[in-house]
């Protein structure tokens, strides 16, 4: 059924912010994640694997909780955190599940990549849940890491993720319109889509030119900045 | 002469314009990647362009394939099962996540569906040709696009249709259709083998189905499908004989329903008989 050459062409990090899955409100849109795992599980069944790298625990617990404002103290995040990573999971798990694609939860601390035999194991685990066609959703462990909990940004540990499991592109989501950003590997400059039903092709372009590069793991940085002059 | 022929055949498709109830049928090439697996966003267009038409009054059927395929991808098969009872077991898997992704998506367009599993002893059992068909009738009364596809869990070799472009057209006859498209990933019948021949043409129109035609539908065919252009054809040869008109045409853009409707020359157009340019 599956022809092996189509597939595993090509490995995307896929970045989400919790800011392209709001509504004008700054509220969850169930919706806007409705569309997200569409476009995803499409991707995805195109041959593509992913690995996907959210934020929004902290709010959606700040949510459950009924918080008027998000909490300021570390623990209190933390606290929310906890609460609202179980619910992000199972939005996730939910919406996926409308598209028949199986996600799993991997929660890790981003000093992963200080340590060779956590590289390895997270490498492994990895592997291993792209070979069975699962999606893993990654997010920061932040019960236990408390250094960066108060940064909104989840850049750095899709960057790690990116590293560890060799993945061809960085391609990131964090409006509230259709827009993506994709960061290939090697020194390809960062591109910007705006129309997701050219996602596939623009991958795969990206995929073609890097046939013919070193493979290495720099990622073109792109600044918030940029990000805002291309809407 | 030439002139004349083109002047015929605008006649033919401006008729096209007309249509009040049309089957559609789409093709496991059609629904998914090369890989087998399926192509969402191709589902999406497709449940948006028969919503469209449905909201214009026109009565739509669709013959959807799809079910072993998505049942496999369900499973994490890599390969396609040969065997009849695991083909089976997947098409049962396959068909409910199938009407699921089709019920989603035609909610987002506020059109309800409902699904119908046929098997051939229906098109020769009176009884069952009878309750089929106002089944079928009453659905598309209320607005209602009924998915059909056949009931493989129960098919065997002596009631199958065997492929989906038989049955659809069977389906055209059953409720009394004008017309058929036949979506693939075929842009319709060729006078060559295009693969070979640099100067193939699509044949826009045919008013009779020779040896000579039914010799250039060999060869052409996909690997996932059961389809081929030769079960396309045969297709084409129930509904002419029932004065259903018949278009065989690429899926790609499942938009190209429009412009068909709009009697544009798109794809082959197979005749109706009473019709067709003496």
């Amino acid at each position: 059924m599956i022809d092996s050459k189509k597939m595993c062409e090509g490995r995307i990090v896929v970045r989400i912010e919790i800011s392209a899955l709001s509504n004008a409100e700054g509220k969850f849109d169930h919706r806007k994640m409705d569309r997200l795992a569409m476009v995803l599980s499409n991707l995805n069944n195109s041959g593509k694997q992913l690995l996907l790298v959210t934020s929004g625990a902290i709010a959606l617990g700040s949510d459950k909780l009924n918080l008027k404002k998000q909490p300021q103290s570390a623990v209190d995040m933390q606290v929310a955190a906890a609460i609202g990573q179980a619910e992000l999971i199972r939005f996730y798990q939910h919406y996926f599940d409308q598209y028949n694609q199986i996600v799993a939860q991997v929660l890790i601390t981003r000093d992963v990549l200080d340590n060779e035999v956590r590289v390895t194991n997270a490498r492994n685990t990895f592997e291993t849940l792209l070979d069975m066609n699962i999606v893993p959703i990654i997010n920061e462990n932040d019960i236990i890491s408390t250094e960066d909990i108060e940064l909104d940004d989840n850049y750095p540990l899709a960057l790690s993720v990116a590293k560890i499991a060799k993945a061809d592109a960085i391609l990131i989501k964090m409006d509230i319109n259709s827009n993506f950003i994709i960061q290939p590997r090697g020194s390809l400059k960062p591109r910007f889509v705006s129309d997701e039903s050219q996602l596939i092709q623009e991958l795969e372009n990206i995929n073609d030119e890097l046939k013919s590069m070193d493979k290495n793991d720099f990622y073109y940085p792109v600044s918030i900045d940029e990000i805002l002059v291309n809407q | 002469m030439k002139s004349l022929l083109i002047n015929n055949i605008m006649g033919q498709r401006a008729k096209f314009r007309n249509k009040k109830r049309i089957v559609i049928k789409v093709g496991t090439s059609s629904l998914s990647f090369t890989n087998g697996r399926l192509n969402f966003q191709r589902i999406e267009k497709l449940t948006y362009v028969l919503s469209a038409i449905r909201n214009r009054n026109i009565e739509v059927v669709l013959v959807s394939s799809g079910a072993i395929g998505v049942g496999a991808g369900r499973l994490g098969l890599k390969d396609k099962p040969k065997e009849l009872s695991k083909k089976q077991a997947l098409a049962a898997i396959g068909q409910a996540e199938l009407m699921k992704i089709y019920k989603k998506f035609f909610e987002e367009y506020n059109q309800t569906v409902a699904q119908i599993l046929l098997t051939k002893d229906v098109m020769t059992d009176q009884k069952k040709y009878q309750n089929a068909k106002n089944t079928l009738t009453q659905l598309l009364t209320m607005g209602i696009i009924p998915i059909i596809n056949e009931n493989d869990t129960i098919s065997t070799y002596e009631i199958e249709f065997g492929d989906n472009d038989t049955l659809s057209a069977n389906v055209a006859t059953l409720v009394d259709a004008e017309l058929l498209i036949l979506l693939s990933d075929i842009d319709g019948l060729y006078s060559a083998d295009p693969k070979i021949d640099a100067t193939a043409e699509i044949i826009e129109s045919v008013n009779r189905i020779t040896p000579e035609l039914e010799k250039l539908a060999t060869g052409a065919g996909t690997s996932f499908g059961t389809g081929g252009m030769v079960t396309k054809i045969s297709a084409a040869k129930i509904c002419m004989a029932a004065n259903i008109d018949t278009v065989i045409t690429n899926g790609t853009d499942p938009a190209i329903i429009f412009d068909i409707l709009d009697g544009k020359n798109i794809g082959t157009h197979f005749m109706t008989k009473e019709k067709a340019v003496v």
